[in-house]
C-alpha cells in the first residue's frame, strides 16, 4: 500500500516513516509543507495520505486545506488527517463531500500502532474514521429533536463505533454480539436516518455524517 | 527772614544739645561727640525737612512750626524713630509736589520754594519741579522700604507675592494719568483729584487681586508709553495727543521744546526697553496659558478608564499565567516524571520479567496519552488552535459545535480581527455560552456576530430562565473586564423567566479577508 506522509516535525515524520515501513507500507513521499503535500498527492495518487493539520508555510490549518484541495481535484482521494487536537468543525469539512475515504485522528492514536494501521487501511478502503474524542463530543450534546434521538441505546453504540471506522466484525467483537446482529442494527440505523439503500460503505459514511450533523 | 533764621538755628542747637545730654545720661550709644552726632543723623534730617517747609508756605507759618516742634521732640526723645519719619516726610513732600505742579499748570501765581527750586508762574524753573518730585518720591519710598517696609507683615503680603513686576503698574498708571490728566472730562479741582484717587485705588486693587494681570498691564503700559515717548522725540512739536498748552508732561519731563522732547524720547526708550524685557516674563507665558486648549474632561475620564482597564488587563494576564503554571506543574509535568520513572523501572525488569516490563511500558504509554490530553486542554484554554488557524468566525462555529446545547450561529465576518481582540471576543462568547449551559437551563442558544462601521457586535441569546446579573456573576463581570481592555462594552438583558441576551460591542478594525478553504 502506497502512502504520502506530511509532517513538519522531523522526529515525528521519521517515527511515522519507520512505523509505516515496519507495517509494510510503501512511502511514496514524506514531505514537510502544504504545497509539497498537494503536489505529492496529485502526482503519486497514493492509496492514502497521512496529513498533519498544522503545516508550513503559515502553520495554521495548511495541511487540512491542502488535503481538501487535493480531494476537490481528485474526489475520494483517501486522506487521514492527524492533529494535536480535534475539532468537529474540521471533521465536518472533511466529510462534507460525502465521498468517504477520510479519517481524522488525534496524534496520540499513533501510540497504538495496530489501531493506527487499521485506521489507515479503513480510510484507504473508502471508509470513515473519526477520533473517539470527536464522537465523545457529539455525545456530550443534548440534542432532542433530531432523527438521531430515535435510535436505541444499542444502535447509538453501533453508530459510534461505525464512526470510529470499525468494521462490522470489529463492532461485533467490541459489543459482544454477533456480526449478524450488527448488520441488523446497521439496517435499522440506516432506516431511522432515512438513508436510501445504496452500497453499504456509502451508507455508513452518510450515517456517520448524519450523526455528526445532529 | 533773619529773625526766623536765628530762631531756627537756636532751636536746632538746643535740640542737639539736649539730645547729647540724654545720650550721656543714659550711658548707652557712642561715646565721642562725633559718633553721637552721627547717631542723630536721621533726627537732624527730619528737622531739616520740616524747616524746608517754610519755603512751601510763605503766609501761615504755624503748621511748619508745629512740624518743627515735633521733629525736635523726635530728635531728642525718639532718635531711633526718626528714620521712617524722614521717609514718610519725603514721600508726602513728593506727593505734594504733584499737586504743586498741577497748581502751576492751572495758573497758580505764588512763588514757592520747593526743595532747591524757587518756582513761580511762568518761570522756566517750574519745569524742574517734577524731576524733584520723582527724586523725593523715590528717596522716600526707598527709605520707607529700608526702614520699616522690608520687615513688615504688609511687605510680605503685598510686596513678596509673585510676580514682582505687578508693582510697576502703579508708576505706569501715575505716568499715564499725568499724561492724560489735563484732558479729563471733569471740571477741574476736587473732582479731578477724586477721579485720580479712584483710578489709583482701582490700580491698587488690580495689583492686589490680580497680580498676574497687573504685571501684564504694566508691561503693555510700559511698551505703549515707551512708544509714545519715542514718537514724541521724533515728531515734536506735531506729536500726537498734544492738547494742553503746546506742552505735556511725560514721566519726569515736562515737554515744551525739542530738547525736552529728546529727553522724553530717552525716557520712552528706557520704558520701551523695560517693557520688552518684561514681555517674555509676563504677557507671553500668560497668553500661552490662556490660548492653550482647555484641559478636556473627557480626556481625564479616558485616562482614568485606561488606567483601570490596564490594571485589569495586567491582573488577569498575571492570573492566567499563574493558572497555566499550576496546571503544567500538577498535570503534564508530574505525568512526565511518572513516565520517566516507569520507563526506568521497565528497563530494570526487561531481563528478569519481561511481562511485568511490558505492563509498565503500557502504563507509561497511557500516562503520555493523558499528559497530551491535559496539554491539549490547557492550550485550548490559553489560545484555541481553531482561533489561531481560522479566526473568530470559525472558532465560534467550532465552539457552538462543542457546546452541549443546541447552538445556532449567524456570523458575518469577512475578515480577521487583531489577535488580542479576537481572543478576548472568543473567550467572552465562550463565557456567555458556558453561563447559558450551566445556569440557564436553556434548550438552545444563538450566537450572532457582525462587523459594521469599525465595531464588532456579538449577541449571545439563550431561551433559558433568565435572571443573569453581571453584578453577581463573576463570569459576566470577567467578560466586561476582558472587553474593557479594548474599549469594548457589554450589555445584559435577562429578565426573570428569560430569555437572556448578552450583547458585546468592541471597536476594532477588520483586516482583509484571508484565503480560506471553506
Amino acid at each position: 500500500m502506497r502512502v504520502v506522509l506530511a509532517e513538519d516535525l522531523f522526529l515525528l515524520r521519521d517515527g511515522l516513516v519507520r512505523l509505516l515501513t515496519a507495517h509494510d507500507f510503501e512511502i511514496a513521499a514524506a514531505v514537510e509543507d502544504a504545497p509539497a503535500l498537494l503536489q505529492a498527492m496529485l502526482e503519486h495518487r497514493p492509496d492514502a495520505a497521512i496529513v498533519d493539520v498544522r503545516l508550513p508555510p503559515t502553520f495554521t490549518d495548511d495541511g487540512l486545506r491542502a488535503a481538501l484541495e487535493a480531494r476537490r481535484q481528485v474526489p475520494g482521494l483517501p486522506v487521514l488527517v492527524l492533529s494535536q487536537y480535534v475539532e468537529q468543525l474540521y471533521a465536518r469539512e472533511l466529510l462534507a463531500d460525502q465521498a468517504g475515504g477520510v479519517g481524522y485522528l488525534l496524534k496520540d492514536r499513533v501510540f497504538n500502532d495496530d489501531q493506527f494501521v487499521d485506521a489507515i487501511r479503513a480510510v484507504a478502503g473508502g471508509g470513515t474514521v473519526m477520533d473517539p474524542e470527536v464522537v465523545a463530543k457529539l455525545l456530550g450534546r443534548r440534542s432532542r429533536d433530531e432523527p438521531i434521538t430515535r435510535l436505541t441505546a444499542r444502535e447509538r453504540e453501533v453508530l459510534e463505533l461505525m464512526a470510529e471506522g470499525r468494521s462490522n466484525s470489529a463492532i461485533a467483537q467490541r459489543l459482544f454480539i454477533t456480526e449478524k446482529a450488527v448488520g441488523k442494527h446497521s439496517t435499522s440505523i440506516f432506516a431511522k436516518l432515512d438513508l436510501v439503500p445504496s452500497t453499504d460503505d456509502n451508507r455508513r459514511v452518510l450515517a456517520v455524517l448524519a450523526f455528526l450533523n445532529s | 527772614m533773619a529773625k526766623w533764621t536765628v530762631l531756627i538755628a537756636a532751636y536746632t542747637a538746643g535740640c542737639i544739645w539736649l539730645s547729647m545730654r540724654r545720650m550721656e545720661a543714659s550711658g548707652t550709644g557712642p561715646k565721642t561727640p562725633r559718633g553721637r552726632l552721627r547717631e542723630m543723623g536721621w533726627g537732624l534730617a527730619l528737622l531739616g525737612l520740616t524747616i524746608s517747609l517754610f519755603g512751601l508756605n510763605g503766609v501761615n507759618h504755624w503748621p511748619t512750626l508745629i512740624a518743627m516742634l515735633i521733629a525736635g521732640l523726635v530728635l531728642v526723645f525718639l532718635p531711633r524713630q526718626a528714620a521712617w519719619m524722614v521717609a514718610v516726610m519725603l514721600t508726602v513732600l513728593g506727593l505734594y509736589g504733584f499737586l504743586l505742579v498741577r497748581a502751576y499748570q492751572r495758573g497758580y501765581n505764588v512763588q514757592t520754594l520747593y526743595g532747591l527750586v524757587l518756582a513761580g508762574a511762568g518761570s522756566y524753573r517750574t519745569e524742574f519741579l517734577l524731576p524733584q518730585v520723582y527724586v523725593f518720591l523715590v528717596l522716600g519710598l526707598w527709605l520707607l522700604w529700608r526702614t520699616v517696609g522690608r520687615r513688615s507683615r504688609l511687605a510680605r503680603q503685598v510686596l513678596e507675592r509673585k510676580p514682582p513686576w505687578r508693582l510697576l503698574l502703579l508708576p505706569v498708571a501715575v505716568i499715564a494719568i499725568e499724561l492724560a490728566g489735563p484732558t479729563f472730562g471733569f471740571s477741574r479741582g476736587v473732582w479731578l483729584i477724586l477721579a485720580n484717587l479712584a483710578l489709583l485705588a482701582a490700580v491698587l486693587l488690580i495689583i492686589w487681586r490680580f497680580p498676574a494681570g497687573a504685571a501684564d498691564l504694566a508691561t503693555a503700559g510700559l511698551i505703549a508709553l515707551g512708544l509714545y515717548g519715542v514718537a514724541l522725540a521724533f515728531f515734536w512739536p506735531s506729536a500726537p495727543f498734544i492738547t494742553y498748552d503746546a506742552s505735556l508732561r511725560f514721566g519726569a519731563v515736562l515737554v515744551g521744546s525739542t530738547t525736552w522732547a529728546a529727553l522724553a524720547g530717552l525716557e520712552g526708550g528706557l520704558m520701551l526697553a523695560a517693557g520688552l524685557w518684561l514681555l517674555p516674563r509676563t504677557v507671553i507665558p500668560h497668553a500661552r496659558v490662556l490660548l492653550r486648549p482647555e484641559p478636556d474632561a473627557d480626556l481625564a475620564d479616558r485616562v482614568e478608564q485606561l488606567t483601570q482597564t490596564r490594571a485589569d488587563a495586567v491582573d488577569s494576564a498575571a492570573a492566567e499565567l499563574r493558572r497555566v503554571e499550576r496546571d503544567l506543574h500538577d498535570g503534564a509535568q508530574a505525568r512526565l516524571v511518572a513516565l520517566g520513572m516507569n520507563l526506568r523501572a521497565a528497563e530494570h525488569l526487561i531481563p528478569t520479567s519481561p511481562q511485568a516490563a511490558i505492563a509498565l511500558v503500557a502504563e507509561a504509554r497511557e500516562a503520555s496519552s493523558k499528559a497530551l490530553t491535559e496539554l491539549r486542554n490547557l492550550i485550548r484554554g490559553i489560545y484555541p488552535p481553531v482561533l489561531a488557524d481560522r479566526g473568530l468566525a470559525d472558532a465560534v462555529r467550532a465552539l457552538a459545535l462543542d457546546t452541549p446545547l443546541r447552538t445556532e450561529t449567524d456570523i458575518d465576518l469577512p475578515g480577521r480581527l487583531d489577535a488580542p481582540v479576537e481572543s478576548a471576543c472568543y473567550f467572552a462568547i465562550a463565557e456567555a455560552l458556558t453561563n447559558a449551559v450551566k445556569h440557564s437551563g436553556a434548550r438552545q442558544a444563538q450566537v450572532r456576530i457582525q462587523h459594521a462601521r469599525g465595531m464588532l457586535r456579538a449577541e449571545v441569546t439563550d431561551d433559558g430562565c433568565g435572571g443573569a446579573d453581571p453584578a453577581r456573576g463573576s463570569g459576566l463581570a470577567g467578560i466586561e473586564r476582558r472587553l474593557g481592555t479594548f474599549d469594548g462594552i457589554m450589555a445584559v438583558s435577562s429578565p426573570p423567566g428569560g430569555p437572556t441576551m448578552i450583547v458585546m460591542e468592541v471597536p476594532c478594525a477588520l483586516s482583509s479577508p484571508r484565503t480560506s478553504s471553506s
